[in-house]
């Protein structure tokens, strides 16, 4: 029988099972995400683990500032900036703020022009010290990705709450990502890279929102109205299902097939914002 | 097949995981469902209004599902057949609406030789894992993610599914195992698991049917709700509860039939001859044995001389379903406008009518 571990050298950390962050053994919640610590993992048979359901008034650090999580219906994320500290975000989804924290607007690089429900699309950016709290329109979850350096994420257009100053943003065009009821216009995806320091991207997805970690080579056919973020070094490709049938002489449907590896997240509901 | 913690794929025949340490439950083999008796439903609370909470069985003694009516053994949480947790009280209002019974997330079901795991609280997904035997139908837009080998095909349907959807034509596909394939929803609110054993049969509104097993038949039947509301020379006939109304049923063998409804959904069994007014926008499913007509409310108005709102055609009335039982009905909380409620009625199915 194999030795013990010996019982005076307890566990210091326990590692976040969401963000591989490493917390105090006594902590409840991941300080890098927020993610539930003492919770069990909600993971279906097929492989699908749900977002950590984030507990009411959890509160979480990135850089030097906090965010505190609201709300459990349509959650509220609210960021006390720390001095210098800032983040950048589309102006639509600003709940409240300091009437004292400035706002300044991201230069974007590329000309693509891009519109939001009839305004120029603009992300703008906040500066702390200060407090500035953001919501979105429907039922949802926040999700929180602690981005190391060197990580990509792909992010469906409108999805991102915030990410923070260390994070460079940056977007491309998909055509034919979307749901067959809208149409084939295709839609934006934006990209987020980190530099040299770790950041954070905080995304709200509609519904309920699961995570998979494909194996390389390993894929998944997903309704692209579904489709919330991936690590870039998951491949998307949008393929036709022709879908024959005596009365309409055929459909297509159109699904994302995602192939690993890397992680990609849906969410169960959609709601489709047309950009152009 | 993957561990329950951290979701990592992980070797069958692991007892650890190697990503992050946790025992691998090795889930013992399913043991098939038998087709169960059928049910003896509706024996309908004649509403004496705070009739007592039922006794709480033992816990280990035999029990039955509170929504579906399935044997469960003592042993078990949550319903094999509906997914409904076992043990919770049903909630029940003083007037008599039900709540669906608690779901636990994660819940699973099983039907045939498949199982359905029903995953998040918000907008639930159903996530089946469907064996080779079995094979399900949906609607395509519907559809979530589905693993790339399984096949899916358009339905050959008898002319009853040729509907539109937000402009498109309904597509009726068909899904063959083996293979995992999800669906959900466009709204927050509750899956609604009905278990349907051979000869049982239920009425649904359109647009609310997610998925059934390939052993529930479908048929339709023409509601006879409409109204004719008129503008100048502009005529428009409205169908508050759809032109067609879907009628499915298990012939032969037990068939599941998974509903979605936006908000919450409460049910009630009415008494013969009982009857209660509803949105006709808010019902969900009926019992065929339920009858239903259009109900016209016109409040008193606050001109009590005879001039002005002379007839009563003008627009202000209300519009209600008129449900009669004996047997279930089930409503939802969030539901469309009715079209038309507001302008000039010309011409209707037959209703009944209530001047306050």
């Amino acid at each position: 029988m194999p030795d013990a571990i010996p019982a005076a050298q307890p566990l210091e950390r326990i590692q976040c099972q969401w963000c591989q962050g490493m917390n105090e053994k006594t902590a409840l919640t991941c300080r890098a995400c927020g993610a539930p610590l003492d919770i069990r993992n909600l993971v279906s048979e097929s492989g699908w683990r749900e977002a950590p359901r984030l507990r009411d008034m959890t509160e979480f650090s990135f850089s030097s500032s906090t965010c505190q999580v609201e709300g459990e219906i349509v959650p509220v994320a609210e960021i006390h900036l720390g001095a210098n500290d800032s983040v950048f975000f589309e102006h639509h989804i600003m709940l409240w703020k300091d009437d004292n924290v400035p706002l300044t607007v991201l230069q974007l690089s590329g000309g693509l022009k891009r519109a939001f429900a009839g305004m120029p699309f603009i992300i703008s950016v906040a500066t702390g010290p200060g407090r500035i709290a953001f919501s979105r329109d429907a039922t949802g979850e926040l999700v929180v990705l602690p981005l190391h350096p060197g990580m990509e994420l792909d992010v469906r257009e409108h999805a991102f709450v915030l990410a923070s100053h260390q994070i460079d943003y940056s977007f491309v065009r998909v055509k034919g990502l979307t749901n067959i009821l809208f149409g084939g216009q295709g839609m934006f995806m934006d990209r987020f890279v980190t530099t040299n320091s770790p950041g954070m991207v905080l995304l709200h997805g509609y519904g309920n929102v699961f995570e998979r970690r494909l194996k390389a080579g390993e894929s998944i056919m997903v309704e692209p109205g579904a489709f919330l973020y991936k690590d870039s070094s998951v491949g998307m490709n949008v393929e036709f299902q022709q879908l024959s049938s005596g009365f309409f002489g055929g459909t297509n449907m159109s699904l994302a097939r995602m192939t690993g590896p890397g992680r990609i997240g849906i969410q169960s509901m959609y709601v489709h914002h047309h950009t152009e | 097949m993957f561990c329950t913690n951290c979701g990592s794929p992980v070797p069958d025949t692991a007892n650890f995981c190697t990503a992050c340490g946790s025992a691998v439950r090795h889930a013992p083999a399913p043991a098939p469902i038998e087709p169960a008796a059928p049910i003896q439903r509706s024996q309908p609370v004649q509403p004496p209004p705070r009739a007592p909470e039922p006794a709480v069985t033992s816990t280990l003694a035999p029990a039955t599902c509170p929504w579906c009516g399935a044997e469960i053994s003592g042993a078990q949480l949550s319903c094999p057949r509906c997914g409904a947790t076992v043990k919770a009280p049903v909630l029940r209002s003083e007037s008599g609406w039900g709540e669906l019974p608690g779901r636990k997330d994660m819940a699973k079901l099983q039907f045939g030789n498949s199982f359905c795991q029903i995953e998040g609280l918000y907008v639930p997904v159903a996530d089946v894992n469907l064996a080779a035997s079995d094979s399900i139908y949906f609607t395509h837009h519907v559809l979530l993610w589905k693993d790339p080998q399984l096949t899916i095909g358009a339905m050959s349907l008898a002319s009853g599914w040729k509907r539109m959807f937000a402009g498109l034509p309904l597509i009726m596909l068909q899904a063959q195992g083996p293979g995992h394939i999800a669906f959900s929803r466009d709204a927050p609110g509750e899956m609604i698991a009905l278990p349907l054993q051979p000869g049982e049969e239920v009425d649904v509104r359109e647009h609310l049917f997610m998925l059934a097993t390939g052993n529930v038949s479908y048929d339709w039947f023409s509601t006879n709700i409409w109204y004719t509301t008129q503008s100048g020379d502009d005529k428009e006939t409205h169908y508050p509860v759809g032109m067609f109304m879907d009628r499915f049923s298990a012939p032969e063998a037990p068939g599941l039939l998974l509903l979605h409804a936006a908000g919450n959904v409460f049910v009630r069994d009415l008494a013969p001859g009982q009857t209660i007014l509803v949105k006709p926008t808010a019902l969900i499913f009926k019992d065929p044995s339920v009858q239903m007509q259009l109900h016209f409310e016109h409040p008193r108005s606050g001109l009590s001389l005879g001039f002005g709102f002379g007839s009563s055609n003008w627009s202000n009335r209300y519009y209600w379903l008129r449900l009669w039982g004996p047997g279930r009905i089930a409503v939802q909380s969030v539901f469309d406008r009715m079209e038309g409620e507001s302008r000039y009625l010309s011409n209707c199915s037959p209703a009944t009518e209530q001047h306050w």
